[in-house]
């Protein structure tokens, strides 16, 4: 038999026998938190405290190796001022909604490519989540030479299909800038979605297709009324990570433009970095950086209610 | 019926879709590979057709490893890698098994912290956390990356290990109870032998992330000895405005390989760990 | 702050510091010696002409050594990489005695720098007196924060082969006549590219110029007022909007620091602005091309013709326990014995800021370097005529000059992106 969890107070058992530590620590609520101690200790001092520690830099103003001077919402009002952070803030949301949109589409379809039976599935998917695992750096760092208009064998292919020479600015033109870097994250991400909702798709019973298609559902119909309801909760949760790394993104746009052409590839993270790190000013780079907190949360709720939808 | 015509169909809507991913996945590897094995002469020349390699040359690996710190970033990457994999997997699991198998009060409030904290990405943290460790002297050790990393790595174990462990039948441990064993002790040697495929699929999800990170590298690490990869190869194989093309992507390609590797000795564990979270949660 | 030597409470687990026991030559930085025997250490960036780092370890140090006793550590931090070092040693009050500065460095850590303005007094008296662009550099609020050491500039690299195919012998003195001969370039698909993206040093180097050359300038002597928004600014819109349009490749907007370096060796570009790093690459790995570049002076604007300053200096941290050790070693290098062999190592790929080095022998080394001399007569900082402060950093940060460039060639109108500059600059030297 279990020890049920006990309502008496320690101090009566005590008083009416010595209860051995044993029994004490058995405590399904004392060993949760003495088990949880340490974990929640570390994240307490390595998350936490970082965390309200930024919110305090952000009310300073704090220049690299001066001391900071408390002044308020000042900084986040230099923001609202600030042209770039308001370019930065819509390129964010920009770039997330459109790349996850375009990772859960291509996710799907890579999914029910990949439902079917092949020889060497296992190779190929292993294959598939390459750009997922490589460091995102240095694979993008490829991408930068092939996205250069004299090197690019997309550019060749559409001047001798009649583009004007050398072809696209891929890194040159904002828009494509813009773009470029939604097509990376896209297919750096893809896999991701793809493979995790494959896994999903295996888990639907096969008798409910058969069901369906006995009732004379077509495939569509199978598809809008069984899988995608059935896969719901997983695109939920894969489109949740999927957003705040994405809206969170450093790497890819560092390596890639460092924010050009003329913050057309701005993001906030990126922004912050610039402040913070080229500037030297601390406090007004924490403010940019905590901007991310509302919209992300903001996201997230929306999403979840969204999808939570039944 | 398979006839030869269902067959060829089959094949087309395997191999089709199926081929169509698999090229767009792989081509910027092919395009790492062939431009590192190119000699300068023929990087630089835009009149050549840019596939395929003329005259191919491991100048760039030699040179690569011979005058730069390549190895010992790699070094630095797997050994960051797996003491924050470890460190994270067990406080992962510190945190995922109450809430997996105990009644507590605080246990939603928990559960709910975890989840917030993925809401505080790295770009949130990094100035802040810069300036904990500037104070605790850590700056340029591998310490700082390796204290800082589980940061980003701890819920999500967490939250993987606790989609598993929920999975996991309740008897053996029941039965642990009654003959008496303390919950420490069955969770110890009953429970945890039980979990390590568990492990293993939160284990290379850890450390396939902690070999991709780069903002917290790049700020805390900038001594070339105690650099990780992804670092050492965007900061010192551009000097100045010379991208070293060659090496960068021989880098890069190197870059990727252990991971790869040891990735695909585990992708069922890998897959296992995506989903375990997601569809049995 | 922590002093060198001591240690500082434990905050790690036990099983870290087996790792860190694993990593021993990773770990943390050397102790320095107790009592018996001192060092300094300098940090430098990584120098693009490996002999010029090697020169410090194997000759200057040791000599020394030899001389006082004291052993000279020279660090090297990658390029891009010194500014979060000296933050990191700034913030922690330790890491490094010496520290070499780049651009902003100064004005961001000047209060952590020793006042070495005895040094700088006598080191200029005895070499030929310091150029104004040196002094430029190092004095914050009237002090000299810095020794200057020398300019790493930039210039107009162009193909001469090209040019003279369009009958142009000589690098063309006025901007107006470098937009002609692009202009017929372009048509023979030789076209310029100059960059207007997000690096840190070619879009600087003729963007600023350009403003400067027609009188613009962000802020004004005093530091405080804007003064950006002026007919001068928008000539010099007007003429970079004109020069992107007629005479560049469509990319250069989305260029960094090596675009242009990639496109000269691929052949693609007949001028550009760039430090040394084209000439000398293309000696080395493509003869033909480097038989064929040359550097020249930026061209000249209504109001004159100017340069980039993009010096490096030499600092002395304020917390260092060895700062009067530092100072007489910083007196040492400045020597002319010292200072002389360590640029003519690098080639005049360093400028010196003083007088006495204009007619070195390193100068007719690499004839097409003379430029970068002759340049440094109208070389300044970002921000000039203003003094250097935070805001200038701040200014360069968020790349306001040269986006403002960049917005105006990707096809907004002048009124705007000058608008949208005097806008930033007005709320950035608000504090000022």
């Amino acid at each position: 038999m279990t020890i049920a969890s006990e309502r008496l107070p320690v101090l009566a058992q005590a008083a009416r026998r010595r209860v051995p530590l044993s029994v004490v620590l058995d405590r399904q609520s004392v060993f949760s938190w003495l088990m949880m101690a340490l974990p929640l200790a570390f994240l307490a001092a390595l998350v936490g405290y970082p965390f309200f520690y930024g919110i305090l830099l952000s009310l300073e103003d704090r220049p690299v190796a001066h001391t900071g001077t408390f002044v308020g919402l000042k900084n986040f009002v230099t923001d609202a001022h600030d042209p770039i952070f308001w370019r930065a803030a819509i390129n964010t949301f920009v770039y997330t909604g459109v790349a996850t949109l375009l990772k859960m589409v291509g996710g799907l379809g890579l999914a029910l490519a990949m439902n079917q039976h092949f020889r060497m599935k296992n190779l190929v998917r292993a294959l598939l989540l390459l750009p997922f695992i490589v460091p995102t750096v240095l694979s993008t760092v490829a991408w930068l030479w092939m996205l250069d208009p004299a090197f690019s064998v997309v550019n060749r292919l559409l001047v001798t299909l009649g583009w004007p020479k050398p072809g696209p600015s891929w890194l040159g033109d904002p828009t494509l800038a813009m773009v470029s870097i939604i097509i990376i994250n896209t297919w750096r991400g893809l896999p991701f979605y793809g493979i995790t909702l494959l896994a999903g798709l295996q888990t639907v019973p096969a008798e409910l297709y058969e069901a369906a298609s006995i009732d004379g559902a077509g495939g569509w119909a199978r598809f809008r009324f069984i899988t995608l309801p059935l896969l719901r909760p997983i695109i939920l949760i894969v489109t949740l990570f999927s957003v705040i790394f994405t809206f969170a993104d450093f790497q890819l746009v560092y390596v890639l433009t460092h924010g050009g052409p003329a913050n057309a590839t701005q993001l906030f993270a990126t922004y912050a970095f610039d402040i913070a790190m080229g500037a030297g000013q601390l406090g007004l780079g924490a403010s940019v950086a905590l901007a991310m907190l509302p919209a992300l949360a903001l996201l997230i709720v929306a999403l979840t209610i969204y999808l939570r939808r039944e | 019926m398979v006839t030869g015509q269902g067959r060829i169909r089959q094949a087309v809507r395997v191999w089709l879709p199926v081929g169509f991913f698999l090229v767009v996945a792989l081509f910027p590897f092919y395009w790492m590979a062939i431009t590192s094995i190119k000699p300068n002469a023929e990087l630089y020349n835009r009149n050549v057709m840019p596939l395929i390699v003329h005259a191919p040359t491991l100048k760039h690996y030699v040179d690569l490893l011979t005058q730069s710190s390549f190895l010992l970033w790699t070094w630095n990457t797997m050994l960051v890698a797996v003491v924050a994999t470890a460190i994270s997997l067990i406080l992962g699991t510190m945190l995922a098994y109450p809430l997996a198998r105990m009644r507590f009060a605080g246990a939603s409030l928990i559960t709910m912290t975890i989840a917030a904290i993925y809401l505080v990405p790295q770009p949130l943290l990094f100035i802040p956390l810069a300036d904990v460790i500037n104070r605790l002297n850590l700056g340029n050790t591998l310490t700082s990356v390796i204290l800082t990393y589980p940061t980003m790595l701890v819920p999500f174990c967490a939250w993987l290990l606790l989609g598993y462990f929920k999975t996991v039948p309740k008897e053996l441990e029941e039965a642990a109870r009654i003959d008496g064993a303390s919950r420490l002790q069955t969770m110890w040697t009953i429970f945890l032998p039980l979990c390590t495929p568990g492990f293993i699929s939160a284990g290379i999800f850890a450390f396939t992330l902690s070999q991709n990170e780069f903002l917290y590298a790049l700020i805390f690490l900038t001594k070339s000895s105690v650099r990780t990869v992804p670092v050492g190869v965007i900061a010192e194989l551009i000097r100045g405005d010379v991208f070293y093309w060659g090496q960068l992507m021989a880098g890069a390609l190197l870059g990727s390989i252990p991971v790869a590797l040891i990735y695909s000795f585990f992708v069922e564990h890998y897959v296992a760990g995506l989903t375990a979270g997601s569809v049995k949660a | 702050m922590t002093e060198p030597g001591t240690h500082h409470p434990t905050t790690r687990r036990g099983f870290l510091k087996l790792a860190a026991a694993g990593t021993a030559a990773a770990m943390s930085r050397p102790q320095p010696a107790g009592a018996a025997e001192k060092t300094i250490t300098i940090l430098h960036e990584s120098s693009f002409i490996k002999p010029f780092d090697e020169y410090v370890m194997n000759t200057l140090s040791p000599a020394y050594e030899k001389a006082t006793g004291i052993k000279v550590n020279y660090e090297v931090t990658s390029v891009g990489s010194l500014p979060t070092r000296i933050s990191t040693i700034a913030e922690t009050g330790s890491g490094a005695d010496i520290t070499m500065n780049g651009l902003l460095q100064v004005i961001q850590f000047s209060n952590k720098y020793l006042d070495v303005g005895d040094i700088a007094d006598d080191v200029g008296k005895a070499q030929g007196g310091w150029y104004d662009a040196g002094r430029e550099a190092v004095v914050v609020e009237g002090k000299w924060k810095a020794i200057p050491f020398a300019n790493i500039g930039q210039l107009m690299n162009w193909r001469t082969d090209w040019f003279a195919e369009v009958g142009v012998k000589k690098f063309p003195e006025t901007w107006d006549e470098l937009y002609e001969v692009g202009k017929k370039l372009k048509a023979k698909d030789h076209p310029f590219g100059f960059e207007l993206g997000h690096g840190f040093g070619d879009n600087h180097g003729w963007l600023y110029p350009l403003l400067w050359s027609y009188g613009g300038a962000e802020v004004a002597a005093d530091g405080k007022t804007v003064t950006i928004d002026s007919d001068e600014t928008a000539r010099a819109v007007d003429f970079c909007r004109k020069l992107f349009k007629d005479t560049m490749l469509d990319d250069a907007l989305g260029w960094t620091d090596v675009s242009n370096n990639k496109a000269w060796m691929a052949e693609q570009i007949s001028c550009t602005n760039n430090a040394e790093s084209i000439l000398w690459f293309a000696k080395r790995e493509f003869p033909e091309i480097g038989k064929v570049t040359d550097q020249a002076m930026n061209p000249a604007g209504p109001k004159g013709r100017f340069h980039l300053l993009n010096s490096i200096s030499h600092s002395i941290f304020s917390f260092s326990p060895v700062r009067e050790e530092a100072r007489t070693f910083m007196r040492w290098l400045m020597e002319p014995k010292q200072l002389g062999g360590w640029y003519a190592i690098a080639d005049s790929y360093y400028q010196p800021l003083l007088h006495g080095y204009d007619s070195a022998p390193m100068w007719t080394v690499e004839p097409r370097n003379l430029p970068y001399r002759d340049a440094l007569a109208n070389a300044h900082l970002p921000g000039w005529p203003a003094p250097a402060s935070r805001q200038l950093a701040e200014s360069v940060a968020k790349y306001v000059v040269i986006d403002m460039f960049a917005k105006a060639c990707a096809g907004a109108s002048t009124k705007d992106v000058i608008k949208d500059a005097a806008a930033q600059l007005k709320d950035i030297y608000r504090s000022a």
